[in-house]
């Protein structure tokens, strides 16, 4: 234990010597908060409900994705695991006596938390500026269910993106390619940037059979209260469901892409 | 009999390596076929290394001693074969293994880049539960041994590569591996750096008993070093032996050095032997391994000697030679 607090600690020295990258990527968060919430203030002027939504609860729903996004999306791993496999930078880890799939959640949870005190910061101020009227969920059950489930999704998005970078024990030379791939879709059917019961049922049913509704969709649905009762139940079990499946698959792919590995450049 | 520290039977690694044909019609090709071979980088070689013992691994670039290493070190899972470090299978990286043995390698950094060296000595600390006073002991030993005391609260990526190397080494040190392997540690440090490391080297050996394997490109530091090596190329182990007996089972000649009173005409010593050096009155022959003594005899009876030895070939040519195929 003590040996992943120290990583915890490095993680966050290291995260103050990049100062610029850190403000850069604040911003583009807060453009994309800002984008998110002029478009759905201006569809509500004149309507007191949309697609079974109040503007409390999609203007909740947009400043939460600032929150949950930060919080479940966010990870350095994301940008370094395929180039340590590529480059070889993975012996280093496999030398020692660290996991390294507990090492990277260490460094993702170290610039999570991190990240997320801007993330409030930030909130609390455009509240101040925007005054909105915001929903507070009515159920304390709401609140534990937003909970239970933002730490699933913080699970479901580190295996899927690992599965996604492992790849790259069998082709060293495209660590992107997937990767890619599967960042855009947790951006897009994650729900980031539209609740997606919106979509039609079809679709929308289509969706929960995939991990990404997870991710950002479910958390905050079920703390704006669009999500209750036996569905709230239901929708838990299957987050917590997709979290083992996708620890099971990662693991497997983990073991064999070791054999695999040409330790290369080193 | 004592277990050896390192076993290794039949030890076999093979890559698979897709080949692209040259040019950017090449690379188009190689997205629709592509033609693979493997690459035998390691072809069955067998060898034990006793506590204690300091090898040298010696070999041109490609022979194999790298992925050896990777192997022992449990990094590349084996094509086939056995092999044993303190008695655990490598490959299944038990910290119990792990906490007592390390790599080096001269090429790579395991250091923090952004964060002073200091930093990484303490997460290596934790992460091999080494406990504080003797954390504290072996920092202060080994950076007194390497005089890099006061540079490591500075940012690594403005340390020099001798500087880094050095840390580099602390880093793979602190908790104190029972067997240690050296991929060229030496490799682009200045004369005066070579010279500590070697020195270093040979001390941590001595004071901890450490098993050694080491890799080189500079002959200097496995003359040095190590009693014994293990010759490998193209994945096949040449020779196993004592450094000293390599000269004599591949080196076909001796030479032989000698001064004359006067000027001589070289002409004349051509059937005493090969003529390899001749600066006027002191020249270099070489002559065939038995015929020696008897052409030295030759050389007394016939010419004004004022001073005749006879030498081993240098290891540097034996080896050259070895490794071009061919006896010397």
């Amino acid at each position: 234990m003590h040996k992943y607090i120290k990583v915890f600690n490095v993680s966050w020295q290291n995260e103050f010597t990049y100062r610029l990258n850190f403000i850069l990527w604040r911003i583009r968060n807060l453009l994309r908060f800002l984008m998110t919430y002029f478009l759905w203030s201006g569809i509500f002027i004149g309507q007191r409900q949309i697609f079974g939504y109040s503007q409390e609860q999609i203007i909740t729903y947009v400043f939460l994705v600032l929150i949950v996004q930060t919080f479940v999306t966010s990870a350095p791993s994301q940008d370094n695991i395929g180039g340590e496999i590529a480059n070889g930078d993975l012996s280093n880890y496999l030398l020692k006596p660290v996991s390294y799939i507990k090492y990277w959640f260490t460094r993702d949870l170290a610039s999570k938390l991190f990240n997320l005190f801007f993330a409030v910061f930030e909130i609390t101020l455009l509240w101040l500026i925007f005054r909105p009227a915001v929903f507070f969920p009515a159920q304390v059950l709401s609140i534990a269910g937003f909970f239970l489930s933002v730490t699933a999704a913080v699970f479901i998005n580190y295996f899927l993106s690992l599965v996604a970078r492992f790849v790259t024990f069998w082709t060293p030379e495209n660590t992107w390619g997937i990767a890619f791939v599967v960042l855009v879709l947790i951006e897009i059917l994650g729900g980031g940037i539209f609740p997606l019961d919106v979509l039609p049922k079809p679709a929308f049913f289509a969706l929960q059979l995939t991990p990404f509704p997870y991710l950002v969709y479910f958390p905050i649905a079920i703390f704006v209260g669009k999500v209750t009762g036996l569905y709230l139940i239901q929708v838990l079990l299957q987050s917590y469901v997709w979290v083992f499946m996708l620890y099971w698959v990662m693991m497997k792919i983990w073991q064999v892409g070791l054999k695999v590995y040409g330790s290369e450049g080193r | 009999m004592e277990d050896p520290v390192i076993k290794v039977k039949d030890l076999k690694k093979y890559y698979r390596i897709h080949q692209k044909e040259p040019g950017l019609a090449g690379s188009v090709k190689s997205l629709f076929s592509r033609k693979y071979y493997n690459v035998e980088a390691v072809n069955d070689i067998s060898f034990e290394i006793g506590e204690g013992e300091l090898v040298g691994f010696i070999g041109p670039n490609g022979a194999g001693k790298t992925t050896t290493l990777k192997v022992l070190s449990g990094l590349l899972y084996p094509t086939s074969g056995y092999v044993r470090v303190l008695g655990f299978e490598p490959f299944k990286r038990q910290p119990k293994f792990q906490k007592q043995f390390s790599l080096v390698m001269g090429q790579k950094n395991q250091l923090w880049w952004d964060l002073p060296a200091w930093e990484s000595f303490i997460l290596n600390k934790e992460i091999y539960e080494v406990p504080d006073n003797q954390f504290e002991t072996i920092v202060h030993e080994l950076s007194e041994m390497l005089e890099i005391k006061d540079i490591l609260k500075v940012q690594v990526r403005k340390l020099s590569l001798g500087q880094r190397m050095k840390a580099e080494l602390v880093a793979a040190l602190l908790h104190s591996p029972k067997v240690l392997f050296l991929d060229e540690p030496t490799i682009g440090l200045d004369v005066v750096a070579q010279k500590k490391m070697r020195d270093f080297v040979k001390e941590y050996n001595q004071q901890y008993k450490a098993t050694i394997i080491l890799t080189s490109h500079y002959m200097g530091d496995v003359k040095e070093l190590c009693k014994r090596v293990i010759v490998i190329d193209k994945g096949i182990i040449l020779y196993d032996g004592l450094l000293e007996k390599i000269v004599e089972k591949f080196a076909a000649h001796k030479v032989i050095k000698v001064d004359f009173e006067k000027p001589i005409d070289p002409e004349k010593l051509k059937n005493i032997g090969e003529i390899k050096e001749n600066e006027e009155m002191h020249y270099l022959i070489h002559v065939p391994r038995k015929e020696a003594p008897k052409r030295a005899a030759k050389l007394l009876d016939n010419f004004p000697v004022v001073d005749l030895t006879i030498e081993e070939p240098p290891i540097e040519d034996v080896i050259r030679q070895v490794f071009n195929g061919g006896k010397v």
